[in-house]
């Protein structure tokens, strides 16, 4: 695997950053009502606005955000409030370990920087856009879902969610729709089918078995990690 | 209760960029062994899924896979469409509509 195929090389950077936006759009509608949603949600449940944005562009997380506001208003121990945070958030070392090669070469106040953005839906469209990962379509992406998520939460902490029930309108589904998506693009050697299963199957049964936010950890490393170590390196 | 709640939004903004930033600012330093680049190679293959299924097939800490669950139906679309190479907005916007119009059906 090239680390840096010729092709990349000539598109520029904006370009690259454009089309990981452009690419990215699908999910900005749902990104910003679930901002919204989120901003209602934790001023009715006593936070000030000025704490909601606060939370929202210093943690950037929104399923864990989504988490410690009911913890807050019920009172829980802040710091099982952060603990439960930092396992609702794991999985971002899978997804930083993944994106890391891509950004050799970028200044380390920058990795600093770029860091703070990874989320779920970034991280997806970057796997699944190019191989290997562009960090420039990375980035696009992540502004694209930032601009969308961080403009959502102050909407919605002055005028409420914006959609009482984002689910009426299917608004939920965009989530698992791009992961899904984005893997199955991805899927090319029977290898791969297998992974995906098997880390699908793995993923439902922990989260039946342990509800919370073990389930996608457990089922990265293990599946991933398995199949490692049984497929040899290098394999096309 | 002031204290407290920037006390937390510290906190989570703390360990959070601890899930984010060591390995980023660890793995992009030097060339990776073959090994570790097969294994970085196979997680997207298996955070996606690991990221979709549940939220298809769990609701609320049970199983649902009867055919009367629309997001069932969702990820049919969705298969049928990124199988045929459709691009990813058209993608979710026919699952979404597909998932809104049952579940405003049912």
């Amino acid at each position: 695997m090239p680390v840096d195929p010729p092709a990349d090389s000539r598109t520029s950077a904006t370009r690259r950053a454009r089309d990981g936006f452009v690419a990215s759009l699908a999910l900005v509608p749902s990104v910003f009502v679930y901002g919204t949603v989120f901003g209602g949600l934790a001023v009715q449940a006593g936070l000030r606005p000025l704490e909601v944005w606060a939370m929202s562009l210093l943690v950037f997380a929104g399923a864990a955000q989504f988490v410690a506001v009911p913890m807050l208003e019920a009172g829980a121990s802040p710091l099982a409030i952060v603990l439960t945070t930092y396992v609702v958030n794991m999985r971002h070392y899978l997804m930083a370990a993944t994106l890391a090669p891509a950004f050799r070469g970028f200044p380390r106040a920058w990795l600093a920087l770029v860091a703070h953005w990874i989320n779920d839906e970034s991280f997806a469209v970057a796997v699944a856009r190019r191989h290997p990962v562009d960090p420039w379509v990375y980035l696009g992406s992540a502004a694209a879902v930032a601009g969308a998520f961080l403009g959502g939460v102050p909407v919605g902490t002055h005028l409420g969610g914006l959609v009482a029930d984002p689910a009426r309108w299917g608004l939920d589904f965009a989530f698992p729709a791009v992961f899904l998506a984005l893997g199955v693009v991805q899927l090319r050697a029977p290898t791969d089918w297998l992974v995906a299963v098997a880390s699908g199957a793995l993923a439902t049964a922990v989260a039946l078995m342990a509800p919370g936010h073990w389930h996608i950890v457990v089922a990265g490393v293990v599946v991933s990690g398995t199949a490692a170590l049984v497929v040899p390196p290098e394999a096309p | 209760m002031r204290t407290d709640v920037w006390l937390v939004i510290a906190g989570m903004a703390v360990v959070t960029y601890l899930t984010r930033a060591p390995l980023l600012l660890a793995l992009a330093r030097r060339p990776l062994p073959p090994r570790l680049r097969s294994w970085l190679r196979l997680i997207p293959l298996a955070v996606l899924p690991a990221l979709a299924l549940p939220l298809i097939l769990v609701d609320e800490g049970r199983l649902v896979a009867s055919p009367a669950h629309p997001p069932l139906w969702g990820a049919v679309v969705v298969f049928a469409l990124a199988g045929l190479r459709v691009n990813l907005l058209a993608t979710v916007a026919a699952a979404v509509a597909t998932v809104a119009a049952l579940r405003a059906l049912g």
